[in-house]
């Protein structure tokens, strides 16, 4: 198996894409979207099943939620996230979603994400 | 109408336990057939069989203590049995336990006229798996159908909350218990509480202040010519009595300012006396305070783990017995500098906040109640307890089909009160609704749910209400210790963080030492696992083991082998295990001794007297180097191998809390002992420090990626603090990684493999299995002559598996048969 670096890892695993939410969201935002989420991946429902990345879209688990909202109610360790996660994620595709990372490497699924985080091209 | 929801939360004390009631507005405390909230966890059983529990069995303690026991929750999760002489029994802790639990069960029946079938048990923040799963052993054979388990700091929090409006910012809960303490620092903000971490001591309690004033009145008969020693079996009946005399006086010492002991006719070997003596509040004071002082000490330590300066705390939540002696409160307020939240009650304060929690975890007491309701069934997903004003309901129809009439298509909730309506929702595609509900604060909230069908008509819902209590809630509780699994090098494969979220589940792949024949009776391969924050595998606790026996494999295993170990943990801290042996597709998941280890007195005496011999040699080593932190460190070593003999002594004399207490603190000493062999290996260690950083730099320059070099700098930073700081601990954790980096860049150089190959293949007459070892040698030569360096690395990495680890590391790494 392939090894991703880690800065690849963060930016699609981080909380708030996990948790669906933005980096100006409340924590109670962070407690009733992750409450809403367990329960819905609890019930097995596929809306709930993938979420949106820079990267695509990316499979969602229960302990994936769960760790994303113990991430996001430490302070110190939300801030870390806020600034991976200063880029907006892409629409999700209107139906049913592709399964995740099985092409091979293609265009970049996110072309303005180096301009977002702040690097410049000339 | 729907009847109140019930919640039963049990505090499960050492001394004392109580049992609470809530129906998601208010706290009731259960009486018990005394008419008091608080039963001592005291069980008799008589020659005949029967069993007391509670005051009437606390009568008996002095007069017949053959048959009378207490204090057994301090050997939870020890295999050591307690005798009942007249009846002729013996009982495991977690059955006299057991009947505790059993006793307050029938309270609630008396009280609320429902025998509970699940509760929420408290147990403390640092108790270990061992006396975790004693505890839901106990739970079950008191005939609990499901109990959660909560750590106690979190419970005295939960109730603390529900009661004092306005509680943001930090806070400390201070739990002194008879036997154990617990602080635990945590914060509240927007209606949620989080623990931002634990510590304590597990041999820490009001009965160190028993013991002391004992110690001083054992002193002070002395001075009359009587001489009672603790540790003399023949005075054991004496000592007992002074501890009951003594404890009485601590307790008329909180309101009265002296008290006096008085035990008429103590039998000291043979001869009979009488002791009375009188305990001013001042002397008890000066007697406490060292306890006291240990405890601060531990708070002091937790604040600064977590950063938080002095006054920057908003309030301590006092909790425990002992901790209403006015001494406590007044030396934990002070030195602190933070002020004791009033009018809680620190004796049934754990009670209640278990109560609060089994309604966050939707515990509901009733045994489930068979309702008969026709209707469309649906799933439901929705917090029992909310901190959150509008939280969601998440459902899903069990069947989507049917006849049309009896399937809804849209759903509605309506909160009872009439006063909230969601509107009407379509079921999606899956038959499901996610829909927010607004709560009324602090009040349980009950919701009937109605569907309609595809013509509009009303379709029956079941179940038809649901109720969600809207209060302080406690997010995920973080795992209280470290665990992982000792290996054969003595090094512990880290599972799951102190501070880890629970419930949590990890895998990882380990590779067998030894093989193991088929069928071999006594071949074992031992995978023990550890819980404690130390990276050698000695310094930490053995909490279990699975074992892989020769017996039960279906097919002979070869060293080297892969076992996939997974390890569980649930909210409560609850460890499973599952190991799965990929070669011969067989699982293994019978965890062996999930149990305290036993002090056996003498062969703590003699750790005590290897460990004071090797004090010896390192004292006038660190005399001869004029290292003063090492000086003081082994003065702190040499006063703890005093308490362990003192502790070994009461341990011969029949108290086996002592002898647990005594192997305890000596794995402390042993870690100390670590820290200064590190100080003395210094010198070795920055210059390992100094080569290592030569060598790595050229590897990782020449061959390392781009990630690597930036992660080489960061270390190599880190290793120059550690040397500047002089800190060994670090500068080691620091040389791992950074020869981890040297040895991947190096594994990139084309020739790194042959040289690899050739090493491991010098060694390999010392095997674990030769035969195969020195196959695989001719399998490299032959890939070493087709220059196939894949090949090269396979082979290679294979012979590493079969090379013996050295025996000493894996005698302490607990025999560990995994790498």
């Amino acid at each position: 198996m392939s090894q991703k670096p880690d800065d690849f890892q963060a930016l699609a695993d981080n909380p708030f894409y996990v948790l669906g939410l933005r980096p100006d969201c409340s924590r109670v935002d962070v407690e009733r979207e992750g409450q809403k989420l367990l329960g819905m991946l609890g019930l097995k429902l596929k809306s709930a099943a993938t979420y949106m990345s820079p990267l695509g879209p990316r499979p969602r688990t229960e302990d994936k939620v769960r760790a994303a909202m113990a991430a996001l109610r430490d302070h110190e360790k939300r801030l870390a996230h806020e600034f991976w996660a200063s880029l907006p994620p892409p629409a999700a595709p209107p139906k049913p979603p592709p399964a995740p990372e099985t092409k091979g490497p293609g265009p970049a699924p996110f072309t303005e994400a180096f301009a977002a985080l702040g690097w410049r091209r000339s | 109408m729907t009847s109140a929801p019930l919640y039963v939360g049990i505090d499960l004390g050492t001394t004392n336990s109580t049992a609470a009631v809530f129906d998601g507005e208010k706290v009731t405390l259960v009486r018990n057939a005394q008419g008091s909230p608080i039963t001592p966890s005291v069980v008799r059983i008589d020659a005949r069989g029967n069993v007391t529990v509670g005051a009437k069995a606390r009568r008996f303690l002095d007069t017949d203590a053959e048959n009378t026991r207490s204090e057994f929750k301090r050997l939870m999760g020890t295999a050591q049995g307690i005798r009942f002489g007249a009846a002729g029994l013996e009982r495991r802790p977690e059955e006299l336990a057991a009947e505790v639990l059993r006793s307050l069960r029938a309270d609630v029946r008396d009280q609320i006229g429902v025998l509970p079938a699940r509760a929420v048990i408290s147990v403390p923040a640092l108790f270990e798996l061992p006396q975790t799963s004693a505890t839901s052993e106990a739970a079950r054979l008191a005939g609990f159908e499901r109990v959660e388990l909560l750590q106690e700091p979190i419970a005295s929090a939960l109730a603390a909350g529900w009661t004092i409006e306005d509680q943001g910012g930090a806070w400390l809960v201070y739990d002194l218990g008879g036997g154990t303490f617990d602080v635990s620092l945590l914060e509240t903000r927007d209606g949620l509480l989080r623990v931002v971490g634990h510590d304590g001591d597990n041999f820490l309690g009001g009965r160190d202040f028993d013991w002391a004033i004992v110690d001083w009145a054992i002193a002070q008969a002395a001075r009359d010519g009587v001489v009672i020693r603790r540790g003399d079996p023949a005075h054991a009946a004496a000592v007992r009595k002074i501890k009951l005399a003594a404890e009485e006086a601590k307790i008329e010492l909180s309101r009265a300012e002296s008290a006096s002991i008085t035990v008429p006719g103590l039998d000291v070997g043979g001869a009979s006396h009488d002791l009375d003596v009188t305990l001013d509040r001042e002397t008890l004071e000066r007697l406490c305070a060292p306890a006291i002082d240990r405890s601060i000490a531990v708070c002091r330590r937790l604040l600064q783990a977590h950063g938080v300066a002095d006054g920057g705390l908003t309030r301590v939540v006092l909790v425990g017995g002992p901790s209403v002696m006015p001494v406590v409160r007044r030396l934990v307020s002070q030195q602190l500098s933070v002020p004791p939240a009033e009018g809680l009650d620190p004796m049934t304060l754990v009670a209640q906040g278990a109560a609060i929690f089994a309604a966050t975890a939707g515990l509901e007491a009733r045994p489930s109640a068979i309702e008969q309701v026709r209707g469309a069934k649906v799933w439901l997903q929705y917090p029992a307890m909310s901190s959150d004003l509008t939280p969601h309901v998440v459902g899903r129809l069990v069947e989507r089909t049917g006849p049309v009439n009896s399937v809804p298509t849209e759903i509605q909730l309506a909160r009872a009160d009439g006063l909230w309506d969601s509107p009407w929702t379509p079921l999606d595609e899956e038959g499901a609704f996610v829909l927010p509900v607004s709560l009324v604060p602090r009040k349980p909230n009950v919701f009937r749910l109605t569907g309609k069908n595809i013509q509009g008509n009303a379709v029956t819902i079941d179940p038809p209400t649901l109720t969600i209590v809207q209060g302080l809630t406690i997010s995920d509780p973080p795992l209280s210790r470290t665990i992982g699994v000792a290996l054969a090098s003595n090094d512990v494969r880290v599972y799951f963080e102190r501070g880890a979220p629970l419930p949590a589940r990890r895998t990882f792949t380990l590779h067998t030492v030894d093989s193991v024949a088929r069928g071999a009776e006594k071949a074992v391969i031992k995978i023990p696992i550890v819980q404690g924050e130390y990276e050698q595998a000695h310094l930490c606790r053995l909490v279990g083991a699975l074992e892989i026996g020769g017996k039960e494999l279906k097919q002979t295993l070869a060293s080297g082998a892969e076992v996939e170990l997974t390890i569980e943990l649930d909210r409560g801290g609850r460890m499973s295990a599952r190991a799965l042996i990929p070669a011969i597709g067989q699982v293994f998941e019978h965890v062996a001794h999930l149990l305290v280890p036993e002090a056996d007195p003498e062969v703590l005496a003699s750790t005590v007297t290897a460990t004071r011999a090797r004090l010896g040699e390192l004292r006038t080593d660190a005399f001869r180097r004029q290292a003063r932190d090492s000086i003081e460190r082994l003065g702190q070593v040499e006063s703890a191998l005093d308490d362990v003999g003192r502790d070994i002594d009461a341990a011969r004399g029949g108290d086996t809390d002592a002898a647990q207490k005594a192997r305890r603190t000596l794995i402390e000493v042993d870690a100390q002992i670590e820290a200064v062999e590190l100080d003395r290996r210094w010198p070795e260690l920055d210059r390992e420090a100094r080569e290592a950083l030569i060598w790595t730099t050229g590897w990782v320059q020449d061959y390392g990626q781009p990630h690597e070099q930036t992660l080489y700098q960061e270390t190599a930073k880190a290793v120059d603090k550690a040397r500047q700081a002089r800190d060994p601990l670090e500068l080691q954790r620091q040389l791992r990684l950074l020869r981890r980096l040297g040895s991947s860049a190096y594994g990139r150089h084309p020739e790194a493999w042959k040289h690899r190959f050739e090493d491991a293949a010098a060694d390999a007459g010392n095997a674990t299995d030769v035969a195969r070892a020195q196959a695989l040698v001719k399998e490299g030569r032959e890939a070493l002559a087709k220059g196939d360096n894949e090949a090269l690395r396979r082979v290679t990495q294979k012979l590493w598996q079969l090379l013996p680890s050295a025996a000493e590391d894996r005698r302490k790494g607990h025999e560990s048969g995994v790498r």
